[in-house]
């Protein structure tokens, strides 16, 4: 009896002693895989998702991008359509004709859709550099003589203009940034050509004018050049970028 | 029988769970103790498998080997000498030779096993 007793008790110390063995070795392999194991994927995973997040966000704005393409284009379809629905107004109804002739005027102005018609072609060159002359300011076209140009065009009564393809209404800035110009944010380099719907017979002795735009030109050693074209074809607005 | 195998499951919860954090430098202790265990433990199965079991030998072994091989890295890292390496190595052999042991018992018995029944058929 006491015999089987004491078998039966060595059996459990043996199973006691089994358990801690065991349960050292399942710690030191457990503990040292989240040390040494664990430390390496922390690390991947701060990596990875930083990429991820960048991928996102790059994904994000290529979205946003197309959508606001999308958008535009239907904001140009919206406004051709109303266009159109002013035509038919117009016919309907000649008393509007007038007003509707002045919003047709006015958004040439604005510039926010396509226009054609007949116009002036102004080409504006630098001159052939003179090496006896020390300063090339003085053979370059500025901002200032496109800015005189546009501005006695409108005076004249230019309906809409286009500076190397670049359309401008009354908001467009020109500015000065070194050896091109800016106008609404977009860089252009000379010769610079401006387009304007109007009438010629008027636009064009406006800028001949004896002492006038022209002239004033001709003295900074510009070479101007003056058309007149029977169709400009004017593109809308490009919004700002 | 399952108390040993409860006692590795909660070894290992313990391990995965506990927040302690042991500083990169310490990671060969750890590693080289880790080797210290297997070879004790494939050495038990082998002097079992042998009929040379002893349960004090086995357990004072498990335990004697762990610190021993932590204590030999610790002091050849302050001696500026790799004692670690000569831990790995001793334990690695010794850890291949146990289980080749084992191995050749097993199939041993094995083989016998099938002579036995192919006798009987």
């Amino acid at each position: 009896m006491s015999k089987q007793l004491k078998a039966t008790h060595k059996k459990k110390g043996r199973q006691v002693v089994f358990s801690i063995v065991f349960l050292v070795l399942g710690f030191i392999l457990a503990f040292s895989y989240r040390t040494v194991g664990g430390n390496h994927m922390e690390l991947d995973e701060t990596q990875s998702d930083l990429f991820v997040q960048e991928e996102k966000y790059r994904e994000d704005l290529i979205e946003q991008q197309e959508r606001n393409k999308e958008l535009t284009d239907e904001l140009f379809d919206k406004q051709k359509s109303v266009q159109e629905f002013e035509q038919k107004f117009s016919n309907k109804e000649e008393n509007h004709a007038v007003l509707v002739e002045k919003a047709k005027d006015l958004r040439l102005l604005l510039g926010v859709i396509p226009a054609k018609g007949t116009g002036l072609k102004v080409t504006m060159e630098d001159a052939d550099y003179d090496p006896s002359l020390q300063n090339p300011n003085d053979y370059i076209v500025h901002e200032s003589h496109v800015l005189r140009v546009i501005n006695e065009l409108k005076i004249a009564g230019a309906q809409g203009m286009t500076i190397n393809g670049q359309r401008v209404n009354s908001n467009s800035y020109i500015k000065c940034t070194g050896p091109v110009i800016m106008i609404d944010g977009r860089t252009f380099p000379a010769p610079f050509t401006i387009e304007a719907i109007g009438d010629p017979k008027v636009l064009s002795p406006a800028l001949h004018l004896k002492g006038g735009v022209i002239d004033g030109l001709l003295r900074d050693n510009i070479v101007v050049t003056t058309e007149e074209v029977k169709e400009i074809k004017l593109p809308a607005i490009r919004d700002k970028a | 029988m399952w108390l040993p195998l409860l006692g590795l499951l909660l070894g290992v919860s313990l391990g995965l769970l506990s927040d302690i954090q042991i500083p990169q430098v310490y990671n060969n202790y750890l590693s080289i103790a880790i080797l210290a265990a297997f070879d004790t433990l494939f050495g038990g199965i082998r002097a079992y498998l042998q009929q040379v079991y002893d349960d004090r030998v086995f357990v004072s072994g498990f335990f004697f080997n762990i610190l021993l091989a932590a204590a030999l890295a610790f002091i050849g890292v302050h001696l500026g000498v790799d004692l670690y390496l000569a831990a790995v190595f001793a334990f690695g052999v010794r850890l291949f030779q146990n289980i080749a042991v084992i191995r050749r018992i097993l199939l041993a018995k094995w083989t016998s096993r099938k002579q036995n029944t192919g006798q009987n058929v």
